[in-house]
């Protein structure tokens, strides 16, 4: 029997942690979506109504002195109150430029993987289907942190250096309510992009497909509302789901008609659901003839 | 204006700042002629070129007389078999063939006729029906070619036509090359193997970094290169004698003993010069039992051309 | 071979693809949701129906002696019992504006439910007081009318439409580009614009099939399940007319937003940007000068819808930006303005294709 000199052994020395490994993928992916000129011109866009938010609490917090002697009517000092439904307001414009970002970079994720069958190369490391899916997670949260989250804070922040400790002591569920509803609002669009971006496979109709998620589903829910005079159709649509959660963790009296926030709770839940199931069956290590 | 030949005039192709081919003149007469250089040297420039898929930044293309910019004469005349692997989405090998003629405006029948003929000519008539994205890279190639030659056209313009080919499929298939070209059609064809294409091409047009380095027959292109120097064995009695003589003609460049004892190995620029001195060698006495060209293939030549000489 | 021919080959061999690949799945769905939905309507209110005049059915003259602050009691003492009954318990924050703090405050909660024969009536108490009284027609031909003009307009119209289009002509050149097969068509002897409007045919063909089946689907279902004399009415009068002007929107749509989605594939490596760009300034559309208001595609089509949407106030913040009514043009300057719009813009995009090369490495 030959026997061969056994001149292969395998590397030996440390490794990355799983972390490490995890964040390899989102350097590159941010990297490469920052260069594209037009999710820089959005980014700044996504500032401007930040500002407009911050001046209205400098005023807010400075009326009188901005008014001089002519006084606040009670009526008018109730209009310039920051409080949940300001916040409510400043989330809801925000998170527009957040939907159009993610339409535009989060398709770019997934979409060329699976067209060039590249899933294969991916898989053939050590990285599970869960720990791909999230790494291009990440990059989609750290974009979309830069024009909800970020600005957000930095508006609840300046309100607080403003209005004091007082006002915090307070208020301080508002800046939690706005935290968990911006997160709940990333997660469910991220996943809404990369699942689009893994179901079409192209980069332009995946992108077309995030916008049309949430306008069809609001039109559907609409309809449903509408033909069948019910309420409960607004299940159906997301965006308001997310909306209607705010508006409870904001503390804002909820529609006296329809569905309640444990409901669209419900509802959101089963989206993540449908949307993590359809991800898992679409990221396969394998070629597929069509 | 000639119809027989493909026209190349000072045509150059920028793909932005990235160099396609530069100031290409070329005069492709019909027959095979294969497109020789690396990856990237702008072989299927030149091709798309030909067909029209890309448009020249500057100079003028013309095939048998027609514009590639009117494709409805030119793909009369023409079949082009790309490198792109893809066929349309859903398609079975049958189909793509058969949607090709179509478009060439075979009535069905005759249309259906022709697909399967070309499709046989491929051999692949048992996979005909099975999508094209379940092929394997050589059945794809040969649908492709399928789809080419389904016409009968006479210009026909193949990108790697041979890669991925089982050598009986690659042997009938450079036999119908020949077929083609003895009937007066022009056969372009592009490789990055120069020995896999010198045996049967009329001509090889050599390129590298979008520059047409040499045009014509291999014996002619490899004469016109004076400055490359060539590779003799000399079988000779007295190695080192006349490794000697020849250093102090100065006729070569250099010289070394064949490490198989059958001779002197000489280099040189100046053939002429150097059939001289072995003349002049020979008359004085030394025993020249032969002189032997080692390097008269197309891969030194290859080398010398494309890897920016010695 | 002439042009035509060339033309219908193109289309012969495009529309398969349009019709029946599995991607097309979504558009069918679009096209035929609101049927699904006014059929699901026909049902339910024929069940209700049913159900409703199976228990007793309330005096519409006690109905309509009910006023506010009535007890439940003496609701039920002149209505009789109701068909539903309902308690619960409301909680409503209230500032306080000594501390800023904020309370909860506790409200009993009580809804009943009567059907009178044609009207459903919602009453709602709060603390024991008779508040709101809601009725509605139980199933109103009128409204229904209503409702499917404003299902079609901003619905299908707006949204279903529009996306569909962009799925479907999107596809046809930018999507062959994407699986690096655009090449096969232009090696065919074909002339680049012959080529651009074949396979626009095609698009044309499947989207126009589909959507303005869908139209026509969920028309039919609205009206099938009305009363018949109210059905032989309207089918003796207005009912082909309208259907008539539906359909042909609908193909309209196809038309117009089909010629802009090929052009913008063609056009651009991202069709998505300019998507966002025609799907804003269709939605901005109404508040815009008449000038303006003309250059879009929704606008020639929602002037040849036979009866004007409602603009809803419950619609959510989203939609109603959606929702803005734009001052109607002429049924026939409608059409040839959407005409002569889809003419110039395929005039472009047959510019493009001339110039347009296959340079894969590139998407």
């Amino acid at each position: 029997m030959a026997v061969f000199r056994r001149g292969y052994e395998r590397y030996n020395g440390p490794l990355t942690g799983t972390a490490a490994r995890l964040l390899v993928m989102p350097r590159f992916a941010w990297e490469r979506i920052l260069s594209h000129r037009f999710v820089v011109v959005l980014l700044m866009a996504s500032m401007f109504w930040p500002l407009a938010c911050i001046a209205f609490i400098y005023v807010s917090n400075h009326a009188d002195t901005l008014l001089g002697a002519t006084g606040v009517s009670s009526g008018f000092s109730k209009m310039l109150e920051i409080n949940g439904k300001f916040f409510n307001v400043f989330m809801s414009v925000q998170v527009v430029f957040g939907m159009i970002l993610a339409a535009v970079a989060g398709p770019g994720l997934i979409a060329p993987d699976l067209a060039n069958n590249g899933l294969p190369l991916y898989f053939a490391r050590p990285l599970s289907r869960w720990t791909y899916v999230l790494s291009r997670m990440i990059v989609l949260l750290g974009l979309l942190s830069l024009v909800t989250l970020i600005p957000g804070l930095l508006v609840f922040g300046m309100q607080v250096s403003m209005a004091g400790t007082t006002w915090l002591s307070n208020h301080w569920s508002i800046g939690g309510a706005m935290v968990f509803g911006f997160l709940l609002w990333m997660v469910i669009v991220s996943l809404v992009a990369i699942t689009s971006s893994a179901y079409v496979k192209w980069r332009v109709v995946a992108g077309a497909l995030v916008l049309a998620f949430f306008f069809v589903t609001a039109g559907a829910a609409t309809i449903v509302n509408q033909v069948l005079r019910v309420q409960w159709g607004s299940l159906f649509n997301p965006g308001y789901a997310i909306g209607f959660v705010w508006s409870a963790t904001l503390g804002l009296e909820p529609p006296e008609d329809g569905p309640g926030v444990y409901q669209y709770v419900l509802s959101l839940s089963v989206t993540i659901v449908i949307l993590g199931a359809i991800l898992m069956r679409k990221l396969r290590p394998v070629e597929v003839v069509s | 204006m000639n119809s027989d030949v493909i026209l190349f005039e000072n045509v150059s192709k920028f793909y932005g700042e990235v160099l396609g081919v530069n100031k290409v003149n070329l005069h492709i007469p019909s027959g095979i002629t294969s497109l020789v250089g690396p990856n990237g040297s702008g072989k299927t420039t030149l091709m798309n070129l030909m067909t029209g898929l890309v448009h020249p930044g500057s100079g003028k293309i013309t095939v048998r007389g027609i514009s590639p910019f009117a494709p409805e004469k030119l793909m009369r005349i023409m079949g082009y078999a790309t490198q792109y692997d893809a066929a349309p989405r859903g398609v079975t090998g049958y189909d793509f063939v058969l949607a090709g003629l179509l478009l060439y405006g075979y009535a069905p029948g005759e249309a259906e006729k022709r697909a399967w003929k070309a499709i046989e000519t491929v051999s692949l008539t048992q996979s005909a029906e099975r999508k094209v994205a379940a092929y394997s890279k050589g059945m794809r190639q040969r649908i492709r070619l399928a789809q080419a030659i389904a016409h009968e056209p006479q210009v026909l313009i193949l990108d790697e036509p041979l890669n991925g080919l089982d050598p009986l499929v690659r042997a009938e298939t450079i036999a119908m090359f020949r077929n083609y070209a003895s009937e007066g059609r022009h056969v372009i064809l592009s490789s990055h193997v120069l020995q896999e294409v010198d045996v049967f091409s009329d001509q090889v047009i050599l390129i590298a970094n979008g520059m047409i380095l040499a045009e014509g027959e291999i014996k002619n292109v490899r004469e016109e290169i004076h400055e490359h120097p060539s590779q003799f064995l000399l079988h000779c009695q007295e190695p080192s004698r006349v490794a000697a003589m020849l250093f102090e003609g100065g006729q070569v460049t250099e010289v070394k003993l064949d490490p198989q004892g059958r001779g002197v190995l000489v280099l040189t620029r100046q053939r002429d010069a150097f059939a001289e001195a072995i003349e002049r060698i020979a008359l004085s006495g030394i025993e020249i039992d032969g002189v032997i060209p080692t390097d008269e293939n197309v891969d030194a030549l290859y080398e010398y051309l494309i890897g920016g000489g010695r | 071979m002439s042009p035509l021919a060339q033309i219908w080959t193109i289309a012969k061999l495009e529309i398969g693809r349009a019709f029946f690949s599995r991607r097309a799945l979504w558009v069918y769905l679009l096209a035929l949701f609101p049927a699904v939905i006014f059929i699901g309507h026909g049902l339910d209110a024929k069940i209700k129906r049913d159900r409703w005049t199976g228990r007793s059915i309330a005096s519409p003259v006690a109905i309509d002696s009910l006023s506010p602050g009535m007890s439940p009691e003496q609701v039920i003492e002149k209505v009789g019992n109701p068909q539903d009954n309902r308690t619960w318990q409301g909680r409503h924050r209230v500032e306080s504006k000594d501390n800023d703090k904020v309370i909860i405050e506790k409200t009993e909660m009580r809804s009943m439910f009567y059907f009178d024969g044609t009207r459903r009536n919602d009453l709602r108490f709060e603390n024991g007081k008779l508040n709101r009284i809601s009725k509605n027609q139980f199933v109103s031909f009128e409204e229904d009318r209503k409702v499917y003009a404003a299902v079609f307009q901003y619905f299908y119209l707006r949204l279903a439409i529009f996306f569909g289009c962009l799925g479907i002509f999107i596809n046809l050149f930018r999507g062959e580009m994407l699986d690096k097969s655009l090449h096969f068509w232009f090696l065919a002897p074909v002339r680049r614009d012959v080529l651009l409007l074949g396979k626009y045919c095609a698009g044309l063909i499947a989207a126009s099939v589909i959507f303005g089946s869908g139209a026509l689907i969920s028309f039919c279902a609205m009206v099938g399940f009305q009363d018949p004399t109210q059905i032989q009415s309207y089918s003796q009068g207005e009912a082909a007319i309208h259907l008539g002007w539906y359909v042909l929107s609908a193909v309209l749509g196809c038309v117009g937003y089909g010629s802009v989605f090929l052009a913008a594939g063609l056009l651009l490596r991202n069709p998505i940007i300019p998507a966002v760009v025609v799907l804003l300034w269709e939605s901005i559309n109404g508040f815009l000068p008449d000038l303006l208001q003309k250059l879009s595609v929704l606008h020639y089509l929602q002037s040849i819808c036979p009866i004007p949407a409602p603009v809803d106030d419950n619609v959510p913040p989203v939609l109603r930006m959606i929702l803005s009514p734009a001052a109607p043009s002429s049924a026939w300057v409608a059409i040839l303005g959407l005409l002569a719009f889809t003419a110039l813009v395929l005039f472009a995009a047959t510019h493009a294709i001339r110039r347009l090369e296959i340079n894969y490495g590139t998407e």
